[in-house]
């Protein structure tokens, strides 16, 4: 979060002088200190913070058992989750300044990873500390967003030994309480342990606050207040120079009045006007300083007020150790605001409003915000929101900005242009559509003219308010680029493209970050739509402006699909460039989200290039960075690219499963689905030789040789192209293929889109060598080798291996790009391409068919081999039928000796057991 | 977004005992709801209701009070309220 963090949030309370020490509870503290969780739950004043504060100071009992403390007070805006765990390592940081600064960085970038991402490396940095660190999350009743809560469970689960956390909380908190104690993981202190003993009350009264009571009026003291430190406190202070300590005594111990209520009445009515004043006024503030004490009081004297109040134990406690901020006990705040709201309900709003003001003026526009909305100042809120939208937008907080705005009235939002749309902007951004139509609309309509008051309509005509002139100034550009999102959203490119359009002609050219928005929606509207010249131009200028914008989080998601569309256009080095360009924002400071992205790229450029070793060596660089610099797309990314580096190594087994794991963590994100993982799949199955489930799925995908044909579908028309192609053993006709492909590469000729041009001709010269013509496939080949080699494409002909090889090596004989192909023929001979993928073979053999092959080669007869696999031997004559029709061949003999040459009879024998494979060789 | 929704049939008359006390003026702190003391030494907190997150505000006000929780119950609108009984 990139807003300015609280350090009175951070602040570990020192213990005041004079506390009664209280031995009984300090050995469960230090057994809480060593076990995962301490809780300490107990109602309001109960001593929770001073207990916690006193033993933390006191350092533990024995020397070895060193520890260092960090404190965190929460309030309700921690119920935001980044702002709750950027404050919660922002309280590590303070013990253990080496952790976690990557992991405020993510928080703080646009649509942050999930939290356990964030989490677990800096849990592992944690553990990797020397210290033993006591967290102490203080006031946790105020937590109850699930978000946070499911999210500290994942912290009890994941945390290393050396970090103790201590929960301080009126409400036990919503973690695996019962397992943890069945584990032993947890200590607890609860309201009967803090309660005071009757010997503990003595030492407070008679030692501590100097009473010298009576046995029997200590004794009548413990039972009326039952140990509760809140109110034994208070009755301490009315006792103080009072006479008739006896008669007060009696007087309210013999009742069922609200002790604590009596008790800080008592205390206030001998408190002299102007401390009584000063406490009932700033009651409703959560922080104290001197200057704004002053403000809302409308005196001077605020700063000697509250430390006068801090020396006579009123109910003050330091925020810090500079005496600048303070606040009231929370049970003595409480006590204060109810009073002051049934004496003097006006007083109320007024003292908001001046603290308010104070807090405007001082730069800390949420706590502005707040009060103007607790006092029922919603105009006011109105002004001071509209005034704070650039800087919430900027620092990403959109989440905090809807809160606030749907607190609004909306008459009060709709005559505020600026306002409307910034709600708009809000609710897009947090993912959602529904009413972005009637703001925008709103903002439109006073960016129209002067409103007609129509018939019907309120008869008042109402008055357009704006506070942020320059704002308003920007607000046809802000509306506009609204609009495109919207458009894109509901899907309508063309109205994204107009919108974006629009805006870009009204924004300022130094208007970076909307010039940014708007050409990435123009991206994203052209990609979508298949134009991809469009589309890159507009990414290359949205790349431009987000990084003068100083958006590079955004820079590294752009660079993603700018270099993917770079790929499809045939242009593997302006991809590569791509990616170095955006890898070099990173330097020095925390690694940027999407630089795991970065490599995965790379690696996939570097496979094509035949590079197999520098394409495993990003991957496990990618990795090795860990998760959390990945944007959500790369988990899956990352699985189809290792996929793709497995199947060139040989192991298309692999390959399938890690593409089957890609498929079950995809994440979509607004860019168009142009390479769906299950169309990987099928291609991974085609050189499996299941080519039965590749077509099964090109069916279940509605994919038809007839379709009409659009960019959007045409990386899985290729893929069906391809399996009609492997179809071929089989049924012995390529019609289908030959008309799919033909069509294909007019469509991707006239979208210029060269890269899949490349594969398209591979596959035709491919399809025309089936047929048996020789010299027609070079015709094909020799264009896709034109154009592929200023790019260095290699994998692109590797791949499709023994048959692309002999077309490779009639290609070389008719002096086509000689020096080319001589490279490319020698990467079938690389290691790596010792198995090549696929077999070699168009309609590879199926796990089973090449385990009967083995047998084929072995002295046993058919029905042998039908009982050695445990099938029938109809089976076995099928699987053996489908042998010959794959391998070419007519008998036994020759389907062994093919085998042998493609490599398969091992093949078939490493597929065994490894036990069984040693025996064999 | 996932929070729950208030529904009409959730609001009505809801009636909060807590132990020991509480002077009327603490009603405008319990949003206007009506404070009566009995004679068993507990407050009854009573009136309307809007939906369950409301009632769980009052409850967390309670809390924070730190007086001990006796008893909530729904009041049935076309019944008269009547106290409850202690568990």
């Amino acid at each position: 979060m990139p807003a300015p963090l609280l350090e009175t949030k951070l602040y570990l309370p020192r213990p005041r002088a004079g506390l009664v020490p209280r031995p009984r509870l300090s050995e469960t503290l230090d057994a809480g200190a060593a076990a995962k969780l301490l809780l300490v739950s107990a109602p309001a004043g109960f001593g929770k913070t001073t207990l916690l504060a006193e033993w933390l100071a006191a350092g533990p009992a024995a020397p070895a058992d060193e520890r260092s403390a960090a404190w965190l007070s929460l309030d309700r805006g921690d119920n935001d989750p980044a702002s709750f765990w950027t404050y919660l390592i922002a309280a590590l940081r303070t013990m253990a300044p080496g952790v976690g600064e990557n992991e405020l960085a993510l928080l703080a970038s646009p649509q942050p990873p999930a939290i356990d991402l964030v989490l677990t490396t800096m849990l592992n940095d944690l553990g990797a500390t020397g210290n033993d660190i006591v967290l102490v999350l203080d006031d946790y009743h105020l937590i109850d967003a699930r978000e946070v809560q499911d999210a500290m469970a994942f912290l009890l689960d994941h945390m290393p030994p050396r970090l103790h956390l201590v929960i301080a909380s009126r409400a036990d908190p919503a973690v695996p309480l019962a397992r943890m104690r069945a584990r032993g993981q947890l200590v607890e202190i609860r309201a009967a342990e803090l309660r005071f003993t009757p010997d503990e009350v003595a030492a407070y009264l008679n030692e501590v606050m100097g009473l010298q009571l009576t046995a029997q009026d200590v004794a009548a003291l413990e039972a009326r207040t039952e140990g509760w430190i809140a109110a034994l406190q208070l009755a301490a202070l009315s006792m103080q120079g009072r006479d008739d300590v006896a008669g007060f005594i009696a007087g309210f111990t013999g009742d069922d009045r609200y002790i604590v209520d009596y008790l800080a009445e008592e205390v206030l009515q001998r408190q002299p006007a102007p401390v009584r004043n000063f406490l009932l006024q700033t009651a409703l503030l959560g922080r104290l300083s001197g200057p704004l004490c002053d403000a809302v009081t409308g005196t001077g004297g605020g700063k000697a007020m509250l430390e006068a109040l801090d020396r006579g134990n009123l109910f003050v406690v330091p925020l810090d150790d500079r005496r600048q901020w303070y606040r009231y006990h929370h049970l003595f705040a409480d006590v204060l605001r109810a009073r002051l709201s049934d004496e003097s309900p006006d007083l109320v709003q007024v003292l908001h409003r001046r603290a308010s003001d104070w807090y405007a003026e001082n730069g800390e526009p949420a706590e502005a915000i707040e009060h103007a909305m607790a006092g029922g100042h919603l105009e006011s809120a109105a002004d001071l929101v509209e005034l704070a939208l650039p800087a919430l937008a900027r620092d990403r907080q959109e989440a905090r900005l809807r809160g606030w705005l749907e607190l609004l009235p909306d008459e009060l939002i709709a005559v505020r242009p600026v306002l409307s749309n910034g709600f708009a902007g809000a609710l897009l951004s947090t993912g959602v559509v529904e009413g972005v139509e009637r703001h925008l609309r709103d903002a439109e309509r006073w960016l129209a003219g002067p409103v007609e008051t129509r018939e019907g309509t309120d008869p008042h005509t109402k008055q357009m308010v704006v506070v942020d002139d320059e704002e308003f100034r920007r607000l046809p550009a802000g509306v506009a680029v609204h609009r495109a999102g919207l458009a894109l959203v509901l899907g309508d490119p063309s109205a994204t493209v107009a919108h974006a359009q629009r805006a870009l002609g009204l924004l300022e050219e130094d208007h970076d970050l909307g010039r940014g928005a708007a050409t990435a929606l123009i991206g994203l509207a052209s990609w979508s739509s298949g134009d991809l010249e469009a589309a890159r131009e507009a990414y290359e200028m949205c790349l431009g402006s987000m990084q003068r914008a100083g958006h590079l989080a955004d820079v590294l998601g752009c660079s993603i699909a700018l270099a993917d569309m770079q790929i499809t256009q045939g242009q593997l080095r302006d991809a590569m460039r791509t990616y170095e360009q955006a890898l070099q924002l990173n330097h020095g400071g925390p690694v940027l989200r999407g630089t795991a992205d970065m490599y995965v790229g790379m690696s996939t450029l570097h496979r094509e290039r035949n590079d197999l070793d520098a394409a495993r060596q990003f991957l496990v660089r990618s990795e090795e960075l860990g998760e959390h610099t990945g944007l959500p797309q790369n988990h899956y990314r990352w699985r189809v690219a290792m996929a793709s580096l497995r199947q060139a190594e040989g192991d298309v087994g692999e390959a399938v499963d890690l593409l089957e794991e890609a498929e079950r963590t995809y994440v979509g994100d607004f860019s168009p689905n142009v390479r769906p993982v299950p169309a990987v799949r099928a291609r991974a199955w085609i050189a499996q030789g299941r080519v039965d489930d590749a077509l099964e799925w090109a069916c279940a995908q509605g994919l038809s040789v007839e379709d009409d044909l659009s960019y959007l579908r045409e990386y899985e028309h290729v893929t069906l192209a391809r399996a009609l192609l492997a179809r071929y053993q089989v049924e012995r006709s390529l019609d289908q293929a030959t008309e799919l492909l033909e069509r294909l590469l007019r469509a991707a000729d006239a979208g210029h889109r060269t890269g899949t041009v490349i594969e398209i001709l591979v596959l035709q010269a491919l399809a025309v060598r089936l047929r048996g013509d020789l010299p027609a496939a070079l015709a094909p080949l020799e264009r896709a080798l034109g154009l592929a080699e200023p790019e260095g494409y290699v994998r692109m002909f590797v791949d499709e291996a023994a048959q692309m090889k002999s077309l490779l090596q009639a290609a070389a004989e008719h002096g086509i790009a000689p020096e080319y192909v001589g490279r490319l023929l020698a990467a079938f001979g690389t290691p790596a391409n010792s198995k090549p993928a696929g077999q070699g073979l168009v309609d590879p053999l199926s796990q089973r068919e090449l385990d009967v092959l083995r047998l084929l080669g072995t002295d046993l007869g058919g029905p042998e081999i039908a009982a050695e696999l445990i099938v029938s031997l109809n089976t076995v004559r099928t699987h053996t039928k489908n042998i010959y029709a794959k391998l070419g061949v007519n008998n036994r003999r020759a389907a062994v000796r093919r085998g042998e040459e493609l490599d398969l009879m091992s093949r078939a024998r490493d597929r065994r057991t490894g036990r069984a494979a040693v025996h064999e060789e | 977004m996932h929070a729950p929704q208030g529904k009409p049939h959730e609001a009505g008359q809801y009636e909060i005992r807590l132990k020991g006390h509480l002077a009327s003026r603490w009603s405008d702190w319990f949003d206007g709801l009506t404070l009566t003391r009995e004679s068993d030494g507990t407050t009854l907190i009573q009136g309307p209701v809007v939906d369950q997150a409301a009632l769980h505000g009052l409850l967390q006000k309670a809390r924070d009070t730190g007086l001990p929780l006796v008893s909530v119950t729904p009041v049935e609108p076309d019944r008269p309220a009547r106290p409850t009984t202690n568990p």
